[in-house]
């Protein structure tokens, strides 16, 4: 993790760069910029625009540092743009084989960096070390085998001198895992298979899923990594799989430095309806009762809001945050009340949250200015049909089915962790689709399906700004600063695009 | 000998019947979504009825799922399945398919191609080629893209299924007018409309008091009284014949 500059200028403080996937360690999405903030925000203006002619969906988290955007796109594409006019500097692309199998695009999300080395993952299972001045390889590492439905998508996180990474391909009748290499060779230093060989029936953990797709944090005190893991395999066919299919849909607190489970946390055991539990895992200090507790947070996708205390996994609080059908709640250890009859099945059971849940993967922000989680959330129902698959190694494995319900709504809402009880909300005519950032300026921002980019009071909800970019906005924005002008990033459609206060 | 030959035929037997549950598993997962989890039809078509409009023999039906088909909604599924998995769809849409009344096309397509142009209105909101209106869906090709028991339900009840982009949006104004009409774009900040009479609107949300879209048609819900069984029968008819041609 890259240090922050922090430099006077005029009345602000400004800490430059963004040098995570989170900004920070601990995931925050926070930006201590306030030169954009409530006041003035309203005449927030484009800079510049890079189009990379990369079709696909482009979730990416761009890094800045040394007057440099580092930006990964679809289809193992990256571009090292300046930050100040946008124009590339370098460019870099890895080929696709034919055959590797993705359940949802051919999608990365972003660099990690380490001194002048940009790590990102390609989508055949490579984790690949970049010289950040040049893009030259340096050195490339394969996690797994392709053919056998494994794959990469997210971006890596530095711990001291390891890079750790997630795989993805739980659809695939994959075992999930989640890997160290040594930042300097890219050779593995560990690995943690989330996929435990005990409790399973004969050997059905082997494609147990349990995918590991989103960026973990870590809380460098306890010397503990959270990540969190997917659905278990096949997602809607449990008969093969009985009983809670550990470490599936949980949060694992990892060793740094030994990759050993410290703690987990299952959110949803035995999982059916594919509520991965790989969202933000957000470590934020909670004063609860009166008592100051190291949290980790996140708005699962099966529809409750958690805080956990991040030193032994034990549930803090539970909220629902969405219309929930399939438990009446969350008791004291943790685990969902479940409501009998809630499974898929052969004819098709009608259950909320859908497939995709109540917040899926999209990027959440923590605010310590106004001590509020931002999330975006989907209200939607689905029906769940069950059904059997052969498993055909390498082959899509889910087993199941979904029906076409009532199109879904959404919302972009704050919540308050320390009790889950909701703050504001901005509903959305479809289901959010783009991540959060909040900053120092009081603001959060925001992109939706139809393109707009949003700027929100943090404290209200009062939507303050808007622009139409004209591209789907998957991707969380950013923030950063440059001689002196914050600006806010965001990848929109094919497009890399900047703003900023006006010059003149 | 004899007993060889029915050995024979009782492997050939279960080896169908093994195919087609082997199929119906696959089709579960990659086609119900469009064409109903008992093969019956959705917004794709019923394909339990024994015609297809791309060709009635095993290899018709085969080419279909691998390549899919130009000007509709159904995919190309060579890449994502093997040819073996895609003989078990065919053996599995063999065995649900059945003959019935509801298949059989009883009307008069001629007599229901006026009746589109004339006392049915439809031309009023539909296109048919380079003729008609754009406020509704383009019928062109609605006899290849939706199964016949589809049509029949969208005629006798337009909001069964709402074709996506064509929800009814409304808008009230500042001045408290009220302005209804076909979605063009709905977004969090605007909506864009065009009324019956194909006026196009567009506001922000700011400047108005209420905007919201609604899952329903515009489309009158009254043909089932407007038109008698076999003037319905002779429209719908009519639609099953387009299949793209001018």
């Amino acid at each position: 993790m890259k240090l922050s500059i922090t430099l006077i200028f005029g009345a602000l403080a400004l800490a430059q760069d963004w040098t995570s996937y989170g900004n920070n360690a601990l995931g925050w999405r926070y930006s201590e910029l306030d030169q954009i903030n409530t006041e003035n925000v309203a005449r927030l203006t484009p800079q510049w625009m890079y189009q990379t002619n990369v079709p696909g969906k482009n979730e990416t988290t761009p890094l800045v540092f040394d007057g440099m955007m580092y930006v990964t796109g679809p289809s193992n594409n990256a571009w090292a743009l300046d930050a100040m006019t946008g124009r590339p500097i370098w460019s870099y692309k890895k080929a696709l084989p034919a055959n590797v199998n993705l359940c949802c695009g051919q999608v990365n999300r972003g660099f990690a960096v380490r001194g002048n080395t940009l790590f990102k993952v390609d989508l055949q299972g490579t984790l690949v070390a970049l010289d950040a001045k040049s893009g030259t390889v340096l050195w490339e590492s394969t996690l797994e085998d392709y053919k056998k439905g494994y794959s990469a998508t997210s971006a890596p996180l530095v711990v001291k001198n390891l890079v750790i990474t997630g795989m993805a391909g739980a659809e695939y009748g994959t075992r999930g895992f989640i890997d160290a290499y040594d930042s300097d060779t890219g050779k593995r230093a560990w690995r943690l298979s989330t996929v435990a060989e005990e409790g399973w029936p004969g050997d059905s953990w082997k494609r147990g899923g349990g995918s590991t797709w989103i960026t973990g944090t870590y809380d460098p005190a306890l010397n503990l990594i959270y990540w969190g893991t997917g659905n278990p395999g096949p997602d809607m066919d449990g008969e093969g799989r009985r009983g809670d299919n550990l470490y599936t849909c949980s949060l694992l607190a990892i060793d740094a430095d030994t990759g050993k489970i410290k703690w987990h946390f299952q959110f949803t055991p035995h999982d059916l309806h594919d509520w991965d539990a790989i969202g933000d895992p957000v470590l934020t200090d909670l004063v609860i009762g009166g008592r100051t507790v190291k949290a980790v947070i996140q708005a699962n996708r099966n529809g409750f809001f958690y805080a956990l205390d991040r030193t032994n996994g034990k549930v803090l609080v539970s909220k629902a945050y969405t219309r929930i059908t399939w438990a009446d709640g969350i008791d004291a250890d943790g685990r969902p009340i479940v409501i009998a009859g809630q499974e898929p099945t052969e004819e098709g059971k009608r259950t909320c949250p859908g497939m995709g849940g109540g917040h899926n993967w999209q990027a959440t922000a923590y605010s310590p200015q106004t001590g509020l989680y931002y999330f975006t959330s989907t209200e939607r129902c689905m029906l769940f049909y069950k059904t059997k698959q052969e498993f055909v190694e390498g082959q899509w494995y889910q087993a199941s089915t979904i029906g076409r319900d009532e199109p879904g709504n959404g919302r972009i809402e704050a919540i308050d962790p320390k009790t889950g009880k909701l703050e504001w909300f901005f509903e959305t005519v479809t289901s959010p689709t783009g991540g959060m950032l909040a900053t120092a300026g009081g603001l959060v921002f925001a992109g939706d399906a139809e393109g707009y980019l949003i700027a929100l009071d943090g404290r209200t909800g009062k939507v303050l700004w808007r622009f139409q970019t004209g591209g789907t906005i998957i991707a969380p924005p950013i923030s950063y600063a440059l001689n002196g002008r914050q600006y806010i990033a965001v990848a929109a459609g094919q497009t890399m695009m900047t703003f900023s206060l006006p010059r003149f | 000998m004899r007993v060889t030959m029915i050995a024979l035929l009782a492997a050939a037997c279960c080896h169908a019947q093994d195919a087609a549950e082997k199929g119906r598993w696959t089709f579960r997962i990659f086609c119900a979504p469009c064409h109903g989890i008992h093969a019956d039809g959705g917004r794709g078509p019923d394909l339990t009825l024994g015609t297809y409009s791309a060709g009635d023999q095993d290899a018709d039906i085969f080419r279909v799922i691998s390549r899919g088909v130009a000007g509709t909604e159904m995919a190309a599924y060579s890449g994502r399945m093997s040819d073996d998995e895609i003989r078990g769809l065919v053996a599995y849409i063999r065995s649900v398919s059945h003959a019935s009344d509801k298949s059989a096309i009883r009307g008069d397509a001629g007599a229901g191609e006026a009746i589109f142009w004339t006392k049915g209105g439809c031309g009023q909101c539909h296109r048919v080629g380079t003729r008609g209106s754009s406020l509704g869906p383009d019928l062109t090709r609605v006899g290849r893209q939706r199964s016949l028991a589809y049509l029949t339900a969208s005629l006798l009840t337009p909001d069964a299924d709402v074709t996506p982009g064509y929800a009814t949006v409304t808008v009230v104004t500042r001045d408290g007018k009220k302005i209804v009409g076909v979605e063009r774009n709905f977004d969090n900040f605007s909506a864009q409309l065009v009324d019956l009479s194909g006026k196009y609107y567009s506001f922000e949300r700011e400047d108005v008091q209420s905007m919201k879209r609604e899952p329903r048609s515009l489309m009158p819900s009254t043909y089932g009284q407007l038109l008698s069984e076999s003037e319905r029968n002779d429209l719908l008819a009519y639609l099953s014949s387009l299949r793209g041609g001018r």
